[in-house]
């Protein structure tokens, strides 16, 4: 390819690339150290918001359940979705519409499913989940004021939103799982979990790392489900950090860029720093 | 093969559902053709393209809709997109901020105007309301609103509507159990205990109690109804640990035994549905909830209900209420020609367009509601004569925001009422440093 086409192509992509990625980092990473308010000029103040956003316990709390939920509902993804791509892979003719319907929940708009899936535990919008447990159980639980109960809810919420997604890169690998390694294996007498855990899963090792990937960077930036889902988020400690900074910065007119910028700076490090064994993994693959 | 009969069924269930849920996401663009039609008859040299700023709701719709409709012809154009309360605000925020913004009328309301006036965002409106007065018959809007709309002694927005608490209630188990609409707090309590050990519903009262945003209303209305405002506006300090305030506090405490117990998550949408599907018998929110309260199409309890006004906290108090009014405003920043666009605002309060919007909103102008209008013209009318005061200082809602979390955890009982005051007035001392 002549170098003149080459720009011509690149181009564009360096263009939208520049706009719409390194320019509003460098603005996010400039208003850390500014304090700044919508059409003013920043005024340059250093650390100071880093250290508030440092201080501030939301921060930590924020933090420790937006961890804690990435890490559990990534973990489940996984494992469920490795469960799910298996039986939807022995499927024979019904595949593509079971395929198609568990893929409903990923195309639906979050904010969307995520309130609908409110509904389901809200008896004033009908609660089916609500009334069942209640009718079981005998007890009425508290969904979205029970910090823990609200953490179930927000977990299903994720898993379901997110478990089609998972099902569908693991079959793609599942796919490519060779025949031969299988009934080599089933002559050498593995059975059951056996061929699982020594030959299929080792065999998609960097589909089931890309899931990993793909979750991690998801989960930690759960924003718009949490709307529905958990209305007190703030009071009872299940405000994620990325709702955590639109609370800063922009809820009611927020006027605390600077603020909601340093601590978006420091949300890019957490998500750099978890994913970081993921990409050194997936790098390793494709060198391989 | 196989691959193809898998992938094709599949990207088309992608594909349908995504046209559905786009489809369904999508809100209109445009105005309802059935908005009523005024006159509207702008003369203007070059073009006019106006952006609108309003929320979706069915008090702010008729007047939006009207002035859409009715203004966008010729020349002049006016363009408006369905967006929710909370977007309304950011995007006012937004919009004025810079040198020049892209909405060139903005729907304002009491609350949040003094700050914006304060910051010389907005178009003082005085010397337009003098001129286009005959034209628009706008000597016959309602004092009392337009000093709402005001601030420093200038007028910086048309008063469209206003809204005050309404009581609504179940007739059928009110007679059925022998009750009265409840006058007081303690008639309130007594009330829906009554109501509670009935039988007929467990949780009878229900409250727009929404710990990011409602429940400051509320307890500003309580402070109100016991007669205190939120702050000393001369000596500029907080009253937020004040016996009062303490008293307002303990007040909403002691309601909860009536309510859900996830009460703090509910805003006035899901107040309507308990209402709906009767999961309430009593409830106070905004006037301009209650038009939806009526129709059949929405609950089977429509014509069961009744309304009142709301209850003061203490006999012979001001009413546990609070008076917002909605006008429209034109940003300082705008490229548009101010003329214009005041007329087209004055078109949508036009005396045909505020008739029409009855019963659904309760306009500007005097004389609109009555009981051949509105179901529950008698209740509006006599809350917005006791409503408390406006509060119309810059400091009011950055101080309602602030506190709000700190009035949910004492709701909840995370804090103790006393704690929870201290905190909310040292919250509030420091915001009003900023105004000495």
């Amino acid at each position: 390819m002549r170098r003149r086409d080459f720009w011509v192509l690149m181009a564009p992509s360096l263009v939208v690339m520049f706009g719409l990625l390194a320019y509003p980092l460098y603005r996010t990473i400039r208003w850390s150290f500014e304090r700044v308010q919508y059409g003013a000029d920043g005024t340059w103040v250093g650390l100071d918001n880093y250290r508030e956003a440092l201080s501030d316990p939301r921060l930590i709390h924020a933090t420790v359940f937006t961890v804690g939920l990435t890490l559990v509902a990534s973990l489940l993804l996984v494992v469920l979705g490795y469960w799910l791509a298996y039986l939807v892979n022995q499927l024979g003719r019904t595949k593509p519409i079971v395929l198609g319907i568990l893929l409903i929940s990923y195309v639906v708009p979050q904010i969307v499913g995520a309130t609908m899936f409110s509904w389901l535990f809200n008896s004033n919008f009908g609660g089916i989940v609500n009334h069942l447990v209640t009718e079981i159980t005998g007890t009425e639980i508290l969904w979205f004021t029970d910090p823990w109960a609200n953490r179930v809810v927000i977990l299903l919420n994720v898993l379901w939103f997110m478990l089609p997604f998972a099902m569908m890169v693991i079959i793609a690998g599942l796919q490519g799982v060779p025949h031969e390694t299988m009934e080599a294996a089933r002559i050498d007498g593995a059975r059951g979990w056996r061929i699982h855990w020594h030959v299929i899963v080792p065999s998609i090792r960097g589909v089931l790392g890309f899931v990993c990937l793909i979750s991690v960077m998801d989960i930690l930036r759960v924003f718009d489900a949490l709307i529905p889902l958990s209305p007190q988020a703030v009071g009872i400690g299940n405000e994620s950090i990325m709702l955590y900074i639109y609370n800063v910065a922009f809820h009611d007119g927020g006027q605390q860029l600077g603020l909601g910028s340093a601590i978006n700076v420091l949300l890019i490090v957490l998500i750099v720093v978890m994913l970081f064994p993921f990409i050194r993994d997936t790098a390793r693959e494709a060198n391989q | 093969m196989t691959r193809h009969y898998i992938v094709l069924p599949a990207v088309a269930a992608l594909a349908a559902t995504a046209v559905l849920a786009s489809g369904c996401s999508a809100g209109s663009r445009v105005a309802s053709e059935d908005a009523t039609k005024v006159a509207c008859d702008i003369k203007t040299d070059k073009p006019i393209t106006a952006n609108v700023l309003a929320y979706n709701s069915t008090a702010i719709d008729p007047y939006t809709n009207t002035m859409v409709q009715s203004c966008t012809k010729g020349d002049v154009t006016l363009k408006h997109r369905p967006i929710d309360f909370a977007g309304q605000i950011q995007k006012t925020t937004a919009t004025l901020a810079e040198d020049s913004g892209t909405y060139d009328i903005v729907e304002t309301y009491g609350f949040a105007l003094p700050d914006l006036a304060a910051q010389k965002k907005l178009v003082p409106l005085d010397g337009l309301i003098e001129k286009y007065s005959d034209k628009y018959a706008l000597d016959e809007i309602n004092a009392d609103m337009t000093n709402g709309m005001s601030y420093d002694g200038k007028t910086y927005a048309l008063p469209m509507q206003a809204q005050t608490y309404v009581m609504s209630y179940r007739k059928d188990i009110f007679d059925k159990l022998g009750l009265k609409p409840p006058t007081t707090f303690e008639e309130l309590r007594a009330v829906a205990k009554k109501i509670q050990d009935s039988g007929e519903v467990k949780y009878p009262l229900a409250l727009p109690w929404l710990a990011s945003s409602d429940i400051a209303t509320a307890y500003d209305s309580v402070m109100g109804s016991l007669g205190e405002n939120l702050t000393d506006p001369k000596a500029k300090t907080a009253n937020l640990d004040s016996p009062t305030s303490i008293k307002a506090l303990e007040e909403m405490r002691s309601l909860l035994p009536y309510m859900d117990p996830e009460v703090t998550t509910f805003d006035q949408p899901a107040v309507q549905q308990q209402m709906y599907n009767g999961s309430a018998a009593i409830s106070i929110m905004f006037s301009g909830r209650m038009n939806d309260l009526t129709m059949t199409s929405n609950s089977q309890y429509a014509e069961k209900t009744a309304f009142a006004p709301p209850p003061a906290v203490e006999k012979g108090g001001t009413l546990f209420n609070t008076l917002s009014i909605d006008g429209w405003s034109i940003p300082a920043n705008t490229e548009v020609d101010e003329e214009a666009l005041f007329q087209m605002m004055a078109a949508s309060v036009s005396p045909k367009a505020s008739r029409a919007a009855v019963p659904a909103s309760y306009p500007a102008r005097e004389g609109m509601v009555d009981s051949d209008s509105s179901p529950f013209a008698d209740a509006s009318n006599e809350a917005i004569k006791s409503a408390p005061a406006t509060e119309p200082y810059p400091w009011t809602s950055r101080i309602s925001i602030a506190v709000t979390p700190t009035i949910a955890k004492i709701i909840l009982g995370e804090i103790s009422v006393e704690d929870g005051a201290a905190k909310m007035q040292s919250t509030a001392t420091k915001i009003l440093a900023d105004y000495r």
